[in-house]
């Protein structure tokens, strides 16, 4: 047998060598995948391995008519890479310049300072100084979609974006302190954005897969998959065009009387659906951070003030309703002073001597001491239940939050004029939706309603998630008594009433005046007043409540009286809003008989 | 009876082994096949992906332009602008009927015409008369 070409040896020595090496192989192979398998894969992990967070898209608040109230966009910031701009690129600068709408000089300087300090940056041998390598040099801070195509289509190498979305409001400081904002850090701050997020911010998805050495995703490898859930869309009571009506007439009334602020607020009395609440000063919901933050305010909700004589419908409406008085029951409006527990107190004074008022007039000349008569006929406790049952001292439960509670103490805590200063509105605070839903109150046949700002939550296939439905708080009057109520504050326009020409005819305008001084330094203040006049219309079928309440106005030369401020604007919302909404009048006017009849006799 | 050649089942064997890695060959081939279509469908399905998220951003870029051309303000605006002179009507201007608007029309129409062949005493003259084409016998 032949030996071969190697000795047994030899044979013995390769085979030793061809085993150490298999052996040192596996050796290897331990350390990797067991003894440092952990640490291996944490780095692999790292350096592979990749979240993708997919946001979802917020929802849409639009109006009742489905006008969009808020949306999202997206917008493009775009930059450079300075390390990889070409020298044949130059001459598509001038295009760059044009889209981006900069001056092409000031472009042109600035790419290239940013591509010299990267060359310098990248030739230096001063480790340092290469870890300083500027790589992103922004260019714009919000380009849209289109130009950020074209821009592509330039092909400009080194030229990029990265995305982000941003919550845009077509109406600009239409509605704005219902809507609230998003601030820069995709917080919502305040309105709506703030308390409906649950259903407008949506879920976001992700991704979790691998990506290679240029940082793109190996989609093969994906691992999970979560969709994100886009936001419901909310649908608010507001109409867009009631609403603009509310803050056109702020703006006349701000430029003529400067108040200190103003608020305008109209809704349906049967829903309590807002259907428009306008504040006065107010900003531009797409540029919040130059708005001071006093503007920022819904003064409707968040400022206090007295009710003044608007408040009388209280002493009122609660006379009537227990049946203590009928609106014939008389007072004498001229004696100044009562007997209450044994001890004379003083009534508070009138504008002009009133004689003696039935309890209707009362309300329409808007007598102080006849309704300090009304509440003392109905004692201490049963006046602060009344009180109390109309929503003064507590929530309104304004479904967007932030509102306060008002000032209202307890009888025990009442001195001895309390009684007699309350009816007409002092020693008591309220914001303007408290003062709006008490007169709502009266128009919805005497039911106090929740005020609804938000109409229905809705997913993204249409379908409707949330209805909001009317909610009753109370019945503060029996219907025929607020019915009889309605009538007495239709008078107020009449005539010998205190908004006496502010009816329109056939639409039965019943509202009540107010004007209350102000407080300063603890003390009633003469030449500054709050103007109110809070209503509604048509008295007999009442289907919009409007209040106009006018903070520290002023007055060339007089008071800012609530018929002077107030009752101008009320009226020619009203006027608006009857044509708008289409609302028929009660009695057709003699001019449309006789339009009807074509002037035939 | 003669013993198989020694050499056969070596053959044997050196098919199976070839028929086995054949075999093995195949299987891999065919799984780096399959991997290379995953990849494929992934990209794919990743660039539709990049594709749907493009047109619903545009989407979106659109709606926010059309509300906000929509917005009431900017309407305003445009109505100032383009002098359309557009207001809401006033209470005066609006001539409100409850019944039929046709027949009110006719009704008016016929009371003007009859009116008018009173005044001008002529008997030879005649008056229109407008029949809404729902009243016509």
């Amino acid at each position: 047998m032949s030996k071969g070409f190697a000795s047994n040896s030899r044979m013995a020595l390769l085979a030793v060598c061809v085993l150490a090496c298999f052996t040192a192989v596996g050796a290897r192979l331990v350390f990797l995948h067991v003894i440092d398998r952990e640490e291996l894969l944490k780095f692999v992990e790292r350096a592979r391995r990749q979240i993708v967070v997919e946001h979802a898209r917020r929802g849409t608040v639009t109006d009742v008519k489905g006008n969009v109230l808020a949306t999202s966009r997206s917008y493009v910031v775009l930059g450079i890479d300075p390390e990889m701009l070409r020298e044949e690129d130059t001459p598509k600068w001038g295009d760059l310049a044009r889209l981006l709408k900069v001056n092409f000089l000031e472009l042109d300087r600035n790419l290239r300072r940013a591509r010299a300090a990267s060359q310098v940056a990248l030739a230096g041998n001063n480790p340092e100084t290469k870890e300083k390598r500027v790589r992103y040099v922004k260019l714009a801070d919000e380009v849209d979609e289109r130009v950020y195509d074209q821009i592509m289509d330039l092909r400009i190498r080194g030229v990029y974006g990265s995305r982000g979305y941003k919550r845009v409001y077509p109406g600009g400081q239409l509605a704005a302190h219902i809507l609230g904002y998003i601030n820069k850090e995709n917080t919502p701050v305040t309105g709506a954005e703030k308390h409906l997020d649950l259903y407008l911010k949506g879920q976001d998805g992700w991704i979790e897969s691998e990506k290679d050495g240029a940082r793109r995703e190996l989609a093969q490898f994906r691992t999970r998959e979560v969709a994100p859930i886009d936001g419901h869309d909310v649908v608010l009571t507001i109409d867009s065009v009631i609403q603009n009506i509310l803050e056109r007439e702020l703006d006349a009334i701000a430029m003529k009387f400067r108040p200190k602020f103003a608020t305008i607020i109209a809704s349906d009395p049967q829903t309590g659906a807002i259907l428009g609440m306008a504040n006065y000063p107010t900003y531009d919901l797409n540029n919040f951070a130059k708005a001071p933050i006093e503007n920022q305010r819904n003064n409707a909700i968040t400022d206090l003030i007295e009710p003044g004589s608007t408040f009388k419908i209280v002493a009122a409406g609660a006379a009537l309703n227990d049946g203590i008085v009928t609106p014939f029951t008389s007072f004498d409006c001229d004696q100044p002073t009562v007997i209450l527990n044994g001890k004379e107190r003083k009534l508070p004074k009138e504008d002009h001597a009133m004689g003696t008022l039935s309890v209707a007039q009362i309300v329409s000349k808007s007598s102080n001491r006849g309704a300090a008569h009304l509440a003392i006929k109905l004692g201490d406790q049963r006046y602060y239940d009344y009180v109390r049952a109309f929503g003064f001292g507590e929530s309104t439960r304004f479904p967007l939050g932030g509102e306060v509670r008002g000032l209202l103490e307890e009888p025990k805590k009442w001195d001895g004029l309390t009684i007699t200063r309350m009816p007409m509105g002092h020693a008591v605070a309220a914001t303007p939706l408290q003062i709006h839903m008490a007169m709502s109150a009266v128009a919805n046949g005497g039911t106090l309603v929740r005020p609804q700002i938000i109409r229905e939550i809705r997913a993204n296939d249409g379908s409707v998630v949330r209805r909001f439905e009317t909610e009753k708080r109370r019945q503060v009057l029996r219907p025929a008594v607020a019915a009889e109520l309605a009538q007495m504050l239709h008078n107020v326009v009449k005539p010998d009433g205190t908004g006496n020409g502010f009816d329109i005819e056939g639409f039965e305008i019943a509202a009540k005046t107010g004007t209350t001084q102000k407080i300063i330094d603890g003390k009633y203040v003469n030449n500054r007043h709050v103007a109110s006049f809070v209503g509604f219309f048509p008295a007999s079928r009442p289907e919009i409540v409007l209040s106009v309440i006018v903070d520290d106005a002023r007055v060339t030369g007089g008071t800012a009286y609530g018929r002077a401020v107030s009752a101008p604007a009320f009226k020619n919302v009203a006027e608006q809003i009857i044509q708008y909404l289409d609302i028929k009048p009660v009695r057709p006017s003699t001019r449309n008989l006789l339009a009807t009849t074509g002037g035939a006799r | 009876m003669k013993p198989p050649p020694p050499n056969a089942l070596v053959n044997k064997l050196v098919a199976l082994t070839l028929a086995l890695l054949m075999f093995a060959g195949t299987l891999g081939l065919g799984a780096v096949w399959v991997r290379q279509e995953i990849f494929q469908a992934a990209n794919r399905s990743r660039g539709l992906e990049v594709q749907i998220a493009d047109v619903e951003r545009k989407l979106d870029e659109v709606r926010a332009q059309v509300a906000t051309a929509e917005s009431v303000a900017i309407l305003l605006e445009k109505n100032q602008s383009l002098r359309l002179a557009l207001v809401l009507p006033r209470e005066v201007q609006v001539v409100r009927i409850d019944q039929d608007p046709i027949l009110e029309l006719a009704r008016k129409r016929n009371a003007e015409a009859l009116l008018t062949a009173s005044i001008s005493r002529n008997s030879d003259a005649f008056a229109f008369r407008i029949v809404p084409a729902a009243y016509r016998p």
